[in-house]
């Protein structure tokens, strides 16, 4: 048998990265010598702990960690272009809310900027509130930089997920990749029809997407049949027995094995996260007051405290 | 004969970077019936959606009717030239009525209630869609009709050139037949110049007079399709074999039998031949 | 030798249609053969199948009579499990059989229900993948991979379960001209190997009829010809009514037969070689009288 022909369908560039739902993962990266719950446990820790941080220093440290991870984790930054729109959108959006509306409160120090009155407490707020945003996504983005969904599920399953819920994340994962490809192909079915996206209105363009839906929702229902059939073809109880009567066996997450590497990195982070924790519920060390930029600010602008 | 669609030099390159078409150059007129075949990730398929505009070309470029397809904005003109029908019908039905499903071109294209009506009708009866399944929702029609009602929303836009993904993909022998010479229809009586892309061989040798083959984003043959079997090893480069009875002859061509024979009965003609002799 | 499979007069209606796809099926299906499947669509080759494996009347709500043994046990009495146990089978649309995120990960699962240890799973995984070449795609995505790799992919995951029972409905009609090869040539091993009954739905009649012992025709919901693949296709005219073609060659050699350049008795070729050879001979018989 010609195992060359076997390789030919494929397209003939050479893969420098490995292509998942949301995006690409680098083909080789010091990450992937973790176990996937060390991984997880690191989105966990770089997604959560900036909801203890209020001082909006402490949490562009913490982005600058996260960047400073993805170039080490050989992420190819080009594709995280597609996530600036993103970044400036919530920037204006908050800012511009919080000039609008800042809310009234009587200890808000208005000041005279540009020609509009701007309040000093909100802004800052707003200020610092995006930073915590911005430092939680980007725990977010590296974490979906450098796991596949693969990871994902045996982090869950690591970190005691049960075997069913785990297997529901992963056919919803699925599923959303199928419907996206679909979705690709009707849009070029509408074009090929005569549509022009771009010459339509605003209002004609939200109702498309609401057309999206019939085509979308009819192949979802023929193939939600043949799904179901796969898995009965594969002996798929939901209750979890087995043919054989012996406990089900966690493969793929045999695969994987712990090393020094890990517990030391789940012991420092465990000790961090927990450090920052109490050190904020009970003692306040990161609140907004405490951010140096603040104080300074404070100081040059000659408001009270 | 008029040219429809003039490809010159074209080059075609993914957004991701991948290469798919190298140098194509071809050219279609009215009337003809045509097979683009060639593996998977050939070109057949990229090639077709440059052909209506789908996709725009790298380098070289495309004259449909006089009009670039380079240029922006003419859709609406390019789908009265040059239409396509996806190989899964569920894909091409946005509507909730057969009706709507037929007029949705004429009504993106701008044409007035009136023409939209006359042209519903008019696909619909060429296409065989009879007017008792106007009012239901296409889910709920068997495949077959699904196909014929995807093909007269193309229809009612009356492009010239019509191209066909896989027409017969999961049919069975009648159902095939039907949909080819429904095709073949097309061309004979209404003029239209029908492309269909296909794995099906026998297909090829029964319906289409040319067939072009593409290979890795290459045109490797172009030309009538008896002289386009008769090349088996070209053939070869892009997984593809001649129809069986074809190779046939092929094999036993020192003994006299004919290298490009397209059906069983060609071939029994030429038994019947040969031993004349 | 038991047969393998037994139908005794089964009949299904599916919920909310008229009438009955299946009007009464008498068949039994021996161990180990290969049985090709062909017939219209819409005629009941697909509810035939899944009437074995149980997805009719698991899956599917209707009325259901007679009864289907296999390997002595009644399909209606088991559960999903047993008949996944005794019964694969692999569909026709590659995309919707792939639900897991990585190759391997496809074949663990099925492994998995099995309650099979560790090491038991990964020698299975390597076997199956072995036999279906898809080695090198283990560790690939759905994303990464063709429609043929994935079909693939489906019959290792079937294979690696080892069901004695194997039944694959149109498992090429949505694959490229290579990938079909690829997928008749597992089809060729197993038949080889002569460990599994093999059930195969096809219309590409052409790469079935070598490989199948027996071919059955559905038609209008019943068996309508069953016989060993050469006899199958000794009345053409009568397969052509029905909407089945033979192979090309084998017609052709037919017709040498009917016009008396080759004698009746000899072996009918179902496939390409065999064609070419008796052809060759008819030239020669004819160039030598």
């Amino acid at each position: 048998m010609n195992s060359e022909a076997a390789r030919v369908s494929t397209t003939g560039r050479t893969a420098k990265a490995r292509k998942t739902l949301l995006g690409y993962v680098p083909m080789e990266s010091p990450f992937y010598a973790f176990h996937p719950a060390t991984r997880l446990i690191l989105f966990i820790f770089l997604g959560v702990i900036p909801l203890f941080i209020f001082i909006p220093e402490v949490n562009i440290f913490l982005l600058l960690i996260n960047l400073a991870l993805l170039r080490w984790g050989k992420v190819d930054v080009q594709r995280l272009k597609i996530y600036m729109p993103i970044i400036f959108t919530v920037a204006i959006f908050m800012f511009t809310v919080v000039i609008l509306a800042p809310g009234r409160d009587p200890s808000y120090t208005p000041l005279e900027v540009l020609g509009i009155t701007v309040f000093y407490q909100p802004v800052f707020f707003t200020f610092a509130a995006y930073w915590r945003l911005i430092a939680m996504l980007f725990g977010t983005i590296l974490y979906f930089s450098t796991n596949r969904e693969r990871e994902l599920l045996v982090g869950l399953r690591a970190l005691r997920l049960p075997f069913v819920a785990s297997y529901v994340v992963g056919l919803s994962i699925r599923a959303a990749g199928m419907f996206m490809e679909d979705f690709r192909i009707i849009r070029e079915a509408e074009q090929a029809r005569g549509l022009d996206t771009k010459a339509m209105r605003f209002s004609d363009q939200v109702k498309l997407y609401m057309m999206y839906l019939i085509p979308l929702f009819s192949i979802a229902l023929r193939r939600a049949n043949e799904i179901s059939n796969a898995l009965f073809a594969r002996g798929y109880t939901l209750t979890g027995r087995t043919s054989t009567g012996q406990p089900r066996q966690d493969y793929i997450r045999s695969t994987y094995s712990y090393s020094k590497r890990d517990f030391v990195a789940i012991v420092v982070m465990v000790v961090v996260f927990v450090a920052t924790g109490l050190a904020q519920i009970f003692f306040d060390i990161f609140a907004i007051e405490h951010s140096p930029l603040n104080i300074l600010l404070r100081q040059a602008l000659e408001i009270p405290s | 004969m008029t040219k429809l669609i003039t490809v010159e030099a074209l080059d075609f390159v993914y957004p991701d970077g991948t290469p798919a078409l190298f140098d194509i150059n071809l050219e279609n007129e009215t009337e003809e019936f045509i097979a683009f075949i060639g593996q998977n990730g050939s070109g057949k398929t990229t090639l077709s959606k440059c052909m209506n505009g789908l996709l725009k070309p790298t380098k070289g470029r495309i004259i449909v009717d006089d009009l670039d397809t380079r240029q922006r904005g003419i859709i609406k003109q390019l789908v009265t030239k040059v239409g396509y029908v996806f190989q899964n019908p569920d894909h091409q039905l946005f509507n909730r009525s057969v009706w709507a499903e037929i007029a949705y071109g004429p009504n993106n294209i701008g044409l007035s209630q009136s023409e939209v009506k006359e042209r519903v009708i008019e696909a619909a009866q060429v296409a065989g869609v009879h007017d008792d399944v106007f009012d239901t929702h296409p889910y709920f029609l068997d495949k077959g009709l699904r196909q014929r009602v995807a093909i007269a929303s193309i229809l009612a836009l009356r492009p010239k050139t019509i191209i066909v993904d896989e027409p017969t993909t999961g049919q069975d022998v009648r159902q095939s037949i039907e949909v080819m010479n429904f095709l073949k229809r097309l061309r004979d009586e209404e003029g239209h110049t029908i492309i269909i892309i296909t794995h099906e061989m026998r297909i090829v040798a029964d319906y289409a007079e040319r067939t072009v083959v593409l290979g890795q984003g290459r045109k490797l043959l172009d030309g009538p399709t008896r002289e386009v079997f008769s090349q088996p090893e070209i053939l070869k480069q892009t997984f593809v074999e001649p129809p069986q009875i074809t190779q046939l002859g092929q094999a036993l061509v020192e003994e006299g039998l004919p290298h490009d024979a397209l059906s069983v009965e060609e071939m029994k003609a030429a038994f019947k031949k040969n031993s004349a002799e | 030798m038991d047969p393998a499979i037994v139908f005794r007069d089964l009949q299904w209606r599916y919920e909310h249609r008229k009438n009955f796809a299946l009007k009464g099926i008498n068949l039994e299906i021996g161990k180990n053969d290969f049985i090709g499947v062909v017939g219209p669509n819409e005629h009941g080759k697909t509810t035939l199948v899944s009437a074995i494996s149980g997805l009719i009347p698991h899956s599917y709500n209707g009325i259901y009579k007679g009864s289907i043994e296999v390997f002595g046990k009644k399909v209606f009495d088991s559960d999903a499990l047993e008949l996944a146990t005794n019964v694969g089978i692999v569909f026709s649309d590659p995309e919707s059989q792939f639900t897991a995120m990585t190759v391997e990960e496809e074949l663990a699962f099925g492994l998995e229900n099995m309650g099979f240890e560790l090491a038991k799973i990964r020698e299975r995984i390597e076997w199956a993948a072995e036999i279906t070449l898809i080695q090198d795609l283990l560790d690939k995505s759905p994303y990464d991979i063709s429609g043929g790799q994935k079909q693939r992919v489906a019959i290792a995951c079937v294979l690696a379960m080892d069901p004695p029972i194997i039944i694959m409905d149109e498992p090429t009609s949505m694959i490229d001209p290579l990938g079909k090869n690829l997928i008749f040539e597992i089809l060729r091993r197993l038949k080889e190997a002569s460990e599994h009954t093999l059930i195969v739905v096809e219309h590409n009649v052409e790469q079935l009829a070598p490989l199948a012992d027996k071919m059955l025709l559905m038609y209008e919901g019943l068996v309508d010809r069953y016989l060993p693949t050469k006899e199958f296709f000794a009345d053409p005219s009568y397969l052509q009514a029905r909407g089945v073609l033979a192979p090309e060659s084998t017609e052709f050699v037919q017709w040498l037969i009917a016009e008396k350049a080759l004698p009746a008795s000899i072996d009918l070729p179902l496939d390409l070689a065999g064609g070419i050879e008796a052809t060759h001979q008819a030239l020669q018989r004819r160039s030598s009288s």
